[in-house]
């Protein structure tokens, strides 16, 4: 027996809406600030921002944002 | 961790193969146009770069761009001394992404390299391009690629 109609609009609004969820869901994960040092030999390390380390690196990337500003339009 | 002690096994693995290369810092340091044309390539190759600068081994800026050549200086002082200050070692490459931008920053034969790109930058590309960059500037006589001339892979 086939679909409804109005069931089938429904299925497929409902579809949509996950996939925007899934998307800002992905958005926000990606764009949490992070801040991760490498040292020699191939080791990294993460700092939170709420760290003090982290804190500190994450002041200081700003002023560097800061000073250099905009893009320049090519 | 796991991927720590795979990590150190490597650099055991590999210190031989760079036991006998010379050092880089030693060679002379790059002339400040050089280092303006070396800034000028990663421009052009880089187009998330809103900023960048390039430090040789006392702190001073062989080349920035915008106008606040000191500043870049001393903010990046500050942002290796931060960096430095974290686990008390220093360090060889910096990535810091905020909500306004991503910070890149290397060392590397006593100089250093800092960019500043819009967000969702390719990490490994600018990390890539920044430090063959300042291989180049270690490099003796290098030059910048003439003007419209196409690079090879260029379309």
């Amino acid at each position: 027996m086939p679909a409804k109609p109005h069931r089938i609009l429904l299925d497929r609004v409902s579809v949509y809406a996950d996939e925007a969820a899934a998307f800002m869901r992905r958005r926000r994960v990606a764009r949490r600030p992070f801040a991760r040092l490498y040292y020699p030999h191939g080791r990294s390390a993460d700092h939170a921002q709420d760290s003090r380390a982290g804190a500190e690196l994450f002041v200081a990337a700003g002023r560097l944002i800061e000073v250099a500003g905009k893009k320049q339009k090519r | 961790m796991t991927t720590v002690v795979i990590q150190e096994a490597r650099a055991r693995v590999t210190v031989g193969i760079f036991a006998d290369m010379a050092d880089a810092s030693t060679a002379a340091p790059p002339s400040g146009e050089s280092a303006e044309a070396a800034l000028e390539l990663l421009a052009e190759m880089s187009p998330d770069l809103r900023g960048a600068a390039i430090l040789g081994s006392t702190g001073e800026v062989l080349a920035a761009t915008g106008e606040e050549r000191e500043r870049w200086g001393e903010d990046v002082a500050a942002l290796f001394a931060a960096a430095d200050e974290a686990e008390g070692v220093p360090v060889e490459q910096v990535h810091i992404a905020t909500e306004q931008g991503e910070v890149f920053a290397i060392r590397n034969a006593g100089l250093a390299a800092v960019s500043v790109t819009d967000r969702f930058a390719l990490a490994s590309l600018m990390l890539f391009d920044l430090r063959s960059t300042l291989r180049q500037l270690t490099t003796p006589n290098f030059s910048s690629p003439e003007r419209g001339q196409p690079r090879k892979g260029d379309r």
